[in-house]
């Protein structure tokens, strides 16, 4: 397979087409992967770390509260389990099944922050070069 | 390139004899050139660093480019994002000279080797029902709910929210186990890692000889049929290595 070899081959998708281009990930996906990684060096000989604290409000929601239990309970009392018999089985695409308060106000909360990243992200518009493989990433984002 | 001003942004460190060149952008604006600074046989990859605020996810975008066409070349250490340093001397004196041994010994372990990811998501009503029908505790306390209006069963519904969250975090658990044990076999290292949103089911980092890539994906997607009706399986890569250059901070050389 390309990917195997190195320099050039590192670029091209691979043969399986089942592995995702670095490349085309989401931003959710470049936060992940890369955010709190890599080599660290020490505070007393960097100057700063810079951008931090936004991406970390994103990456970081941390689920163990009062509100996340009710909003659990929430949803296991919605679902309507003679429906799941009748469609065991079939994959079931729905986006959401809760719409509580707490839900809400987290969902504002993080689309705030989204729109921020996404926004700054925009900015940058640039090279030939670069705007193929941009073209390329915001296909694969708007899966 | 140094002025008392500026700073200088990290990216990365590469062997000191790797003459690779960066053609992305480096973070602060389109046209930011990216340049190496060497010394003691490592090398950083660098740039200037405007004053002013940055925009996170553009140079989050910016940071991910460079090493990844860094690694596409060449064997590269990736920097924690958003480290900068005071000046391509600090550079050299504080980061590259004292810590060489232990950045070439890094560079060594990470040659010809790639990271991959994986990370599976539920579909939470699915997830949800599968737990209903598993867990009588669940399906005893949901019926009590559903009795009682709304403002009596304050105290069943959170009790009712721990019982199905334990039950998420066992499955988590119990899937986690099953991707790693399937997986790490085939990779010369493996970290699991946080799981993020509230569907996640698990998150693993998985560092794999290029010429094991293709054995790999394919124990990937072996997995993925397998685990598809339950989990959706996300598999990105190539990556540099993110998640496999962060064992210890590297310092100014006083205990490193």
């Amino acid at each position: 397979m390309a990917v195997a070899s190195a320099s050039s081959g590192y670029m091209q998708r691979p043969s399986s087409g089942y592995l995702q281009r670095p490349g085309g990930g989401t931003l959710a996906d470049v936060v992940d992967i890369i955010l709190d990684k890599g080599l660290v060096i020490d505070a007393y000989v960097r100057v700063s770390l810079i951008g931090i604290e936004i991406l970390t409000i994103d990456a970081r929601i941390v689920i163990a509260s009062v509100d996340t239990y009710l909003r659990f309970a929430e949803a296991v009392n919605r679902l309507d389990l003679k429906a799941s018999d009748e469609a065991q089985g079939l994959p079931e695409l729905m986006e959401s099944v809760t719409s509580g308060a707490a839900r809400s106000k987290t969902r504002g909360a993080l689309e705030g922050v989204k729109e921020k990243l996404t926004g700054g992200d925009d900015e940058r518009e640039e090279t030939p070069s670069r705007t193929r493989r941009r073209s390329r990433s915001r296909k694969d984002e708007d899966e | 390139m140094t002025d008392a001003d500026g700073a200088i942004y990290v990216y990365g460190v590469i062997a000191g004899s790797d003459r690779t060149d960066i053609e992305s952008a480096g973070v602060g604006s389109s046209d930011t050139p990216v340049r190496r600074v060497a010394s003691d046989g490592v090398a950083a990859l660098v740039s200037d660093i405007p004053r002013g605020p940055l925009a996170a996810a553009r140079d989050l975008r910016a940071h991910w480019r460079v090493l990844e066409e860094a690694a596409a070349e060449t064997t590269v250490l990736p920097v924690q994002f958003g480290t900068v340093m005071e000046s391509e001397e600090a550079v050299r004196d504080s980061l590259l000279a004292p810590n060489a041994e232990r950045l070439e010994a890094l560079l060594d372990a990470l040659a010809d080797k790639v990271q991959l990811t994986v990370k599976g998501f539920y579909d939470e009503e699915q997830l949800l029902r599968e737990i209903v029908n598993e867990a009588p505790a669940v399906a005893r306390m949901r019926e009590r709910t559903q009795r009682l209006p709304e403002a009596a069963s304050y105290y069943d519904r959170i009790r009712l929210g721990e019982l199905v969250s334990a039950e998420v975090d066992r499955r988590r658990a119990r899937d986690a186990e099953l991707v790693l044990g399937r997986l790490e076999p085939l990779a010369a290292a493996a970290k699991a890692e946080p799981v993020t949103g509230k569907d996640g089911a698990f998150a693993a980092a998985f560092l794999v000889p290029r010429q094991g890539i293709d054995d790999f994906s394919r124990a990937v997607k072996g997995l993925a049929d397998e685990l598809s009706d339950r989990i959706r399986i996300r598999y990105v890569g190539p990556l540099p290595p993110y998640s496999f250059a962060d064992d210890e901070a590297v310092g100014a050389g006083t205990w490193a």
